[in-house]
């Protein structure tokens, strides 16, 4: 069983690596914005796995950081590139 | 084999085969929108296949409420995600690449 | 067989690393260094320094990421305008050169040297019983070294007050963007809430499982740049001294515990041990409460300093 959940980290992890692809070829910045919601979401199941296998249940409290904060990026993003209004006074 | 590993281990497996999805659609397809589409919805359900499975194998009910709760915020936080993005990316060229506004 | 996951996860961090220090792009550069971020983080709950993880998670994926993105904007915006930055000197170039070296001298003397018996490790459980908490981590951080913490609130502080004399001290009060998608202003009203939960859960866990002072700040700060983006500036609706308390609630409380106790006729930060929990509790709740403040103000400086040295540039045609 400890095997298994080794062989769906490692498989996890090896999906991140993948993703790390797509920030080097972009092209935009939304596209590499979307590899770190994968990161989040890959991240968040390898640390419940590993939570699971190495009965250490305060790595839940790891995943529930990542995921409370996953949104933030993206919200800073739209709203920190948005054309025009960033002006200030203008 | 215990039923509940039985379970663990389908769960799981389906879940790493919806993520492997998640990942080649993010990979594979041509533009932005398409993307999103592969990752804000495969990944929910290969996390939510997995976070079950480890709720059955952990088998603590205080530990499976916050692995429900991470899946329900992280389903709320990426379909959130999915439509600001897109909706931030609508009406500007796909290919214009790190220029921020024009 | 779990030293597969151990040897990957060391070869992706320091790929990543190099990748990111060498990527040619600034885009790249950066969301490499969000997954080198996510590495570190599983990197440390594989090596069970839980507090650490959630840590890197928070400050990785969330503080850093923010301003991040932030900066990644002004520099596309006066790179797109031909203003290229131009190659550090050889002088500066070969001082960087040495002190890398001889911090990887010192790193690696320390590796050599790490002690055998676990180092203080077996005295820090042994006195965990006078210490008020039960988890070490938290023992060490608040009790034990309560000096080098209360430095470290101090630092977070002097960062502050460096931007504000740089002239930032306007910008914080001031919202640059204002959230008018009716969703956005939703999700932003909807994850405050649950950001100041989860970081004061986290709070109040350190006293006996991995959490504390320093993830609740980072999860508070992040609540308050969460407002921030969506237009509703937390600093500005706050009476000036209230501000000015906020921010300093923590390092000045840390101090004046410090004194009375030393006035009491103890050491400095020795607390006595019937009210050590209680205080530390306080202690890290103030402490939390003006990093937050202090890193929601360097967001918003950094956010409304960008704004206003911008050019006024025109809308995208939609």
């Amino acid at each position: 069983m400890n095997g298994f959940f080794i062989g769906v980290c490692l498989f996890l992890l090896l999906n991140i690596c993948l993703g790390l692809l797509r920030v080097w070829r972009g092209p935009t910045v939304a596209d590499r914005l979307l590899t770190t919601q994968l990161f989040g979401t890959t991240g968040m199941a390898i640390l419940i796995v590993l939570a699971g296998y190495l009965g250490e249940l305060t790595l839940l409290n790891v995943a529930i950081t990542f995921n409370v904060l996953a949104v933030l990026l993206v919200i800073c993003f739209v709203q920190v590139w948005k054309p025009g209004k960033k002006g200030g006074k203008a | 084999m215990t039923m509940t590993n039985l379970f663990t281990i389908i769960l799981l497996l389906a879940g790493c085969f919806f993520f492997l999805g998640g990942t080649l659609g993010l990979l594979r397809f041509p533009d932005l929108f398409s993307r999103l589409h592969a990752l804000t919805k495969v990944d929910n359900i290969g996390l939510g296949l997995i976070a079950a499975g480890m709720a059955i194998h952990i088998g603590s009910p205080w530990a499976a409420l916050k692995i429900f709760l991470i899946w329900l915020s992280t389903l709320l936080a990426s379909s959130t995600a999915c439509y600001l993005v897109a909706k931030f990316q609508l009406g500007r060229p796909s290919e214009s690449p790190e220029v921020p506004a024009k | 067989m779990s030293l597969w996951i151990d040897s990957l996860l060391a070869v992706l961090a320091v790929f990543l690393a190099v990748r990111c220090l060498l990527a040619p792009t600034l885009p790249q550069c950066v969301f490499l260094f969000f997954a080198f971020g996510l590495t570190l983080a599983l990197a440390w709950a594989r090596l069970g320094a839980v507090d650490v993880a959630i840590a890197e998670a928070a400050i990785a994926a969330g503080f850093l990421g923010v301003l991040l993105i932030d900066a990644l904007r002004d520099f596309s915006r006066s790179r797109s305008t031909g203003e290229g930055g131009d190659r550090p000197s050889r002088v500066s170039q070969g001082l960087v050169g040495a002190g890398v070296l001889v911090f990887l001298v010192v790193a690696i003397e320390a590796v050599w040297r790490v002690p055998n018996g676990g180092g203080l490790t077996a005295l820090a459980a042994d006195n965990l019983p006078q210490s008020g908490v039960d988890h070490p981590v938290t023992a060490v951080l608040l009790n034990y070294r309560s000096y080098d913490t209360w430095l470290e609130v101090g630092v977070v502080l002097m960062a502050l007050l460096a931007l504000f004399a740089t002239g930032g001290r306007e910008y914080f009060c001031r919202p640059v963007v204002r959230a008018v998608d009716p969703l956005l202003r939703q999700v932003i009203l909807l994850f405050t809430p649950v950001l100041f939960l989860v970081g004061a859960f986290l709070l109040y866990l350190g006293k006996t499982e991995p959490g504390g002072a320093f993830q609740a700040a980072v999860l508070w700060g992040a609540g308050g740049i969460l407002l921030h983006l969506g237009g509703w500036p937390v600093f500005a609706s706050m009476a000036p001294w209230l501000r000015h308390l906020l921010l300093t609630a923590g390092f000045g409380f840390f101090l004046l515990l410090g004194f009375l106790f030393m006035a009491g006729g103890g050491a400095l930060f020795e607390y006595p041990l019937a009210q050590a929990g209680l205080l530390i509790l306080v202690v890290e709740t103030l402490a939390a409460l003006s990093i937050a403040a202090a890193l929601t103000a360097i967001f918003a400086y950094f956010n409304g300093m960008s704004a206003e040295s911008a050019e006024p540039f025109t809308p995208a045609s939609s």
